[in-house]
């Protein structure tokens, strides 16, 4: 009876402690994956810059090693050349973009009374000829919404000189890394495949890497061209913030789509605004639809630098947009397209892989089993 | 003296370190010295215990593979499953460098036989060093096709001593 006791009591305490350390593991984790969470936060944003550099300049620093330079001396060079581009532009190239950003900041308004007085003229004559959306206030949405974006940047503008600071400390050491280590990090990655499936993961891996830098390559060379041309026709008339307008179709041009057509928006309100409708305007529009979009982008850019692997669905391309919104805001839309092209390439190369490697005498079990007589 | 201190003073011998190990291979007997080093760490270490599969009869193959210690069966299977063994390798050997130039799916299996440790050279190491070092790779290459060209030789001439000896038989 004695020894009874003494089980149950060991079995109570047992089970205590089982739910306890549960319960404890359970919290733990999930302040764990919080704290991860937060300490991150602010990493994904350089990390994400530091990866595009290093692919960037991957490239130069491969055929500076070509010529027998060790890794990682070349990789200085390229920082030190880029470093010195940096300082020669650097003092006239923030002077000017603050007195534009701050000249548009000014402007904003006008821009927005513009756009909403355009919105109440079309809403009116909607209303007149369809009675039932009578409800639905487009005018004061966009009126809202401006102020909201222009409170926004107003407040944001210092702290995000801020956030740049950090950003140039933290993104060139990171590329660094990247650019000399990342070789070793993807080895000691694939490493870690159990010895049966090592070949075949290294293999993939390669492949797979190699189409995303690619990729990835493709893209940003894409949208330098782009916003350097529309920067370009803008200035040939005399509408202001040629660069600005630019470089947003530019960042613009990463999404499929949508993109062009957000990145046209701007550029032509601010045509109508200030130059007023005639020539320029349909000039600035040309260039924004027929230059930029059909002939550099359609018929030119994307069959050189992008193969159609990456390729996406439109509806796979809304998904994106709206899934990266709504994790990490208007980076996340930007990003989130070329990240699922990621993996659609990905995909698409290891069911490549096993198709060029798909023989017919490795399906003879499978038909042997089904009474195929062998040939 | 006792043998815990024998050796601890001596610097490690040629055969013992990765690189002199590397040299006698003869796929790399055309690398110079100071190629060994880059070689090092172009190729990948791995351990098997044994009775462990290396590669099945038409995985897709994508490299060599070096032993540097232990046994590698090298075996095919028939329609029935039943394994034929064609044989057993030692420290030194290699096999599988015909796919390290061309992609094919693997000809046969290969499975070690006891705790062993393979040296795996791969086509995409290979294609990367072609691009940032062509000279080492270049080498390569050359010990590559040296050997695999002898061995082309030397089946051709067995080829055709069989040929005879299939024709001899038959008149």
């Amino acid at each position: 009876m004695n020894l009874n006791k003494a089980h149950f009591l060991l079995f109570y305490l047992t089970m205590t402690a089982a739910i306890a350390s549960g319960l404890a593991i359970f919290s733990s984790a999930s302040t764990i994956t919080v704290l991860l969470r937060s300490a991150a936060s602010g990493l994904f944003v350089p990390l994400l810059l530091a990866l595009v550099t290093a692919f960037l300049l991957d490239p130069l620093v491969s055929s500076l090693e070509k010529r027998h330079i060790p890794r990682t001396r070349a990789i200085f060079c390229m920082f030190f050349l880029v470093a010195a581009l940096f300082l020669f532009t650097g003092n006239w190239l923030i002077s000017y973009a603050q007195n534009m950003w701050d000249s548009l900041l000014s402007d904003f308004p006008r821009y927005t009374s513009q756009l909403v007085n355009y919105l109440r003229e079309a809403q009116l004559s909607w209303q007149s000829r369809l009675p039932f959306i009578e409800q639905y206030d487009l005018t004061g949405t966009v009126r809202s919404t401006a102020e909201q974006a222009l409170s926004f940047a107003l407040v944001e503008t210092p702290k995000s000189a801020l956030k740049l600071g950090s950003l140039m400390v933290l993104v060139p050491i990171f590329s660094f890394f990247f650019l000399r280590d990342g070789n070793n990090i993807m080895r000691g990655l694939v490493s870690l495949a159990p010895n049966r499936y090592f070949e075949m993961a290294h293999d993939l891996s390669f492949l797979v890497s190699r189409q995303m830098a690619q990729f990835i390559r493709g893209r940003i060379i894409e949208a330098a061209i782009i916003g350097a041309v529309v920067t370009i026709g803008l200035s040939l008339t005399d509408i202001r913030y040629a660069p600005l307008l630019g470089l947003f179709a530019g960042i613009t041009n990463l999404i499929p789509y949508v993109g062009p057509i957000v990145g046209m928006v701007p550029g032509i309100l601010i045509a109508a605004v200030d130059l007023g409708i005639g020539g320029q305007l349909w000039w600035i529009v040309l260039l924004y639809i027929v230059i930029a979009q059909v002939i550099l982008d359609n018929f030119i850019l994307i069959p050189v630098l992008i193969s159609r692997v990456a390729n996406l669905h439109p509806l796979l391309v809304i998904l994106a947009i709206v899934m990266g919104g709504r994790l990490y805001g208007v980076i996340g839309m930007i990003i989130g397209v070329p990240i699922a092209s990621a993996f659609k390439i990905a995909f698409i190369e290891i069911r490549h892989y096993r198709r060029a490697f798909a023989l017919p005498d490795t399906g003879n079990d499978h038909h042997g089993q089904t009474g195929h007589t062998p040939l | 003296m006792n043998t815990l201190w024998n050796n601890i003073f001596r610097s490690k011998l040629d055969e013992e370190t990765l690189g002199g190990f590397l040299a006698k291979v003869p796929v790399f007997t055309e690398l110079e010295k100071r190629d060994l080093g880059y070689l090092e760490n172009l190729i990948h270490v791995r351990n098997y215990r044994p009775q462990e599969t290396v590669f099945e009869q038409g995985d897709p193959g994508s490299g060599m593979y070096i032993i540097r210690s232990g046994r590698v069966v090298i075996f095919t299977r028939d329609d029935h499953d039943r394994e034929e063994e064609l044989a057993i390798l030692a420290p030194g050997d290699f096999f599988g460098e015909t796919t390290l130039a061309s992609p094919a799916p693997r000809t046969v299996s290969a499975r070690t036989a006891e705790n062993t440790e393979l040296l795996g050279l791969f086509r995409s190491d290979l294609l990367a060093t072609a691009t940032k070092h062509p000279d080492i790779a270049t080498r390569i290459l050359l010990g590559l096709t040296k050997m695999i060209s002898e061995r082309l030789q030397a089946a051709t001439l067995e080829i055709r001593r069989l040929q005879q000896h299939s024709d001899d038989q038959e008149s």
